[in-house]
């Protein structure tokens, strides 16, 4: 409490206003005793009228901040009540803080966790670190090879990222921050022990404070993020740890899912390239075409397959293989992968086919499952103009040949599915296909395929054979794309299994010729050879 | 598969004969539906009958609305326990469609083949 004159002399003063303000007595003018603040808001006071001075003003006497509450008495002099007020402000202060941290929280979660791509992800961490907790910040993500990328990013500049060999020892506390296990708490380093790579190449003046936090991720280590500050600017207090350490958990989840993410898209797409079914071209003078549509269109890896593994030269056969691996999903990825190698392996003994097929049943063969495939056998060979085909079916829809007519005929080969009995049985049977005619091999999901008018109903034999029988003549292409428009057009936006398709064609040779379903088609012989 | 709903599955369990126990299949036996054949068959075939072991594995397929290749999976692992379990697999009131898949994919004779004649692929071929 201080009493004070109208005209700003010290009336009185109390024990505690005499702690507050060391050296102060009765009689010592205000102006000389207490800071600007409180001198000039008794003047004011003393002034102008009362009902409109203020109630009160606040300032800081020491280290310490207070709230001057005036009461005036009737002979002039002005009462002031010195309040602290510094708890209140600290705690305010602290709320306030806490308040800006929690909504920049919630914007690094936001921004972050809508990208799935690390690079975008170091990026924004590094951006972010650098506006709201730092001068400068580093994101040291672990190393690729020998070279660690590193992400920088400076107060409102532009981010750089960079793979540079670094040697993570030369900071302390970086090398066990990027190897993520043990947990370790975040370093306050010596600006002197950072090595040049370190600092951002636009980081304004000497390095004043600098910790290292690591990104903690799913049990792996994102990485490290370095935070540096310039020596202008105060050193990083305990609070601003605290809250590094809770950015860089954020910060290191969104991280470790991108990485994750784009470990298994990346996966997938080593699976997609082995396992997609190849482009087919003309081999040997025989045409080949295929088309493949996968179960469901976001699963590109599914259990229908088909191969065509061209002859050593155009007087050997091409094997072509298609066929449909029981299940879906990976499982079934894995066992088509399978079938296609061993298949490629057994390429020397394409000669017979029941033979092929009995020693790829034996390879397949498990305890653990059932799972089989269906597929059938094609190896084709041109001769003056003429493609001489033997078909082999083994548990699966007979091949349809069409003429060029538009007579369509069933090949007659029966067999076993493979992969699930002990032993199986085949029956290859040749034909002969004439220039433009082709052989179509397809599964059952071209069939089987639901939809049409009704939906539901299933598109079937004789549909596929009806169209068929309007592809005389046509090339491979573009057999295979009606059957596979057809059939989609049959399901609608309906669900659907597998469907491949692969057509075998001779071509019609360069010399121009009519077309002419009446006339009478030669090499449109079919035989049958029962082996074994 | 289907734009239509698929056919409520089900599978009951009746000992037919003191040696002999029926299974009535119903609705789609298919990827979703498959396993839990196999394992209910299973549960029952190792559980002592009322004459001591079983001799006949019969599936009534009176009520199958569809299977897929799954499906036929299934029976072949059914096949399987059947013949390790030396019991003969009877497959009754067959669909058209079954029929049509059991013939393209050749597997009737071996899933039907009477027991005790040649040990099954389990306990042979297996690896």
């Amino acid at each position: 409490m201080l009493v004070v004159d109208r005209d700003g002399g010290i009336v009185d003063l109390n024990d505690v206003a005499r702690t507050l303000l060391p050296g102060v007595a009765r009689g010592d003018r205000l102006h000389d005793a207490v800071p600007g603040w409180l001198t000039e808001a008794h003047r004011l006071l003393a002034r102008g009228p009362q009902e409109s001075a203020p109630g009160h003003r606040s300032g800081s006497l020491g280290d310490r901040v207070f709230d001057a509450h005036p009461t005036a008495s009737d002979d002039g002099d002005v009462v002031w009540w010195l309040v602290d007020d510094t708890d209140r402000r600290l705690a305010r202060e602290a709320l306030r803080s806490e308040q800006e941290r929690t909504g920049i929280l919630a914007e690094v979660s936001s921004a972050l966790l809508s990208s799935l791509n690390v690079t975008r992800c170091m990026e924004l961490t590094a951006h972010m670190a650098a506006d709201h907790l730092a001068d400068a910040a580093v994101v040291i993500a672990p190393a690729q090879g020998r070279r660690h990328p590193l992400t920088y990013a400076c107060k409102d500049g532009a981010v750089l990222q960079a793979n540079r060999v670094i040697d993570p020892a030369t900071v302390p506390g970086l090398a066990e921050a990027l190897r993520g296990f043990p947990p370790v708490p975040t370093r306050w380093i010596n600006p002197d022990d950072i090595p040049p790579w370190a600092v951002p190449a636009g980081f304004a003046g000497p390095l004043g404070s600098v910790i290292v936090t690591p990104l903690p991720g799913h049990g792996v280590p994102a990485g490290a993020l370095m935070l540096l500050r310039s020596s202008t600017e105060r050193a990083f207090s305990e609070g601003e740890e605290i809250f590094a350490r809770l950015f860089a958990a954020r910060a290191g989840a969104a991280l470790s899912a991108a990485r994750m993410y784009a470990e298994q898209a990346d996966i997938t797409a080593t699976l997609m390239r082995e396992l997609l079914p190849p482009t087919l071209t003309q081999v040997h003078g025989v045409e080949y075409a295929g088309s493949y549509r996968p179960a469901r269109d976001n699963e590109r890896v599914g259990g229908d397959f088909y191969d065509v593994h061209p002859g050593t030269d155009p007087s050997h056969e091409s094997l072509v293989v298609l066929g449909d691996v029981a299940g879906k999903g990976l499982e079934a990825a894995v066992l088509t992968g399978k079938i296609r190698n061993t298949l490629h392996a057994l390429l020397p003994l394409a000669g017979d086919h029941e033979q092929m097929l009995n020693l790829l049943n034996s390879a397949l063969l498990t305890s653990h499952h059932t799972r089989f495939a269906t597929l059938v056998l094609a190896s084709a060979l041109r001769r003056a103009g003429r493609v001489h085909l033997r078909l082999t079916s083994a548990g699966h829809p007979p091949p349809l040949v069409v003429r060029r007519n538009g007579t369509v005929e069933e090949v007659a080969t029966r067999g076993t599915l493979v992969g699930a009995m002990p032993s199986v049985i085949a029956e290859t049977t040749e034909t002969v296909l004439a220039p433009g005619e082709t052989c179509l091999l397809y599964t059952d999901g071209i069939t089987e395929a639901r939809g049409g008018p009704m939906g539901g109903e299933l598109f079937g034999d004789r549909r596929l054979r009806q169209a068929l029988s309007e592809c005389g003549g046509l090339p491979a292409e573009a057999v295979v794309e009606r059957v596979q428009m057809l059939a989609a057009q049959w399901i609608g936006g309906g669900r659907h299994d597998d469907m491949a398709t692969v057509a075998v064609s001779a071509p019609k040779s360069g010399a121009l010729r009519v077309v002419n379903g009446d006339v009478p088609i030669d090499g449109s012989e079919i035989w049958h050879r029962r082996k074994g | 598969m289907t734009t239509l709903s698929p056919g409520p599955f089900d599978v009951t369990v009746v000992e037919s004969a003191p040696t002999a126990l029926t299974v009535h299949v119903s609705g789609d036996l298919d990827y979703d539906t498959s396993e839990e054949l196999v394992e209910l068959v299973t549960r029952h075939l190792t559980r002592v009958g009322p004459a001591g072991e079983w001799e006949d594995l019969r599936l009534d397929f009176a009520e199958l609305t569809w299977l897929d290749s799954m499906g036929l999976s299934a029976l072949l692992m059914i096949r399987r326990r059947t013949g390790a379990a030396r019991v003969t697999l009877h497959l009754d009131n067959r669909p058209d469609f079954l029929d049509r898949m059991l013939d393209v994919t050749n597997t009737y004779d071996h899933l039907t083949e009477a027991a005790r004649r040649q040990d099954d692929v389990s306990e042979a071929g297996a690896n």
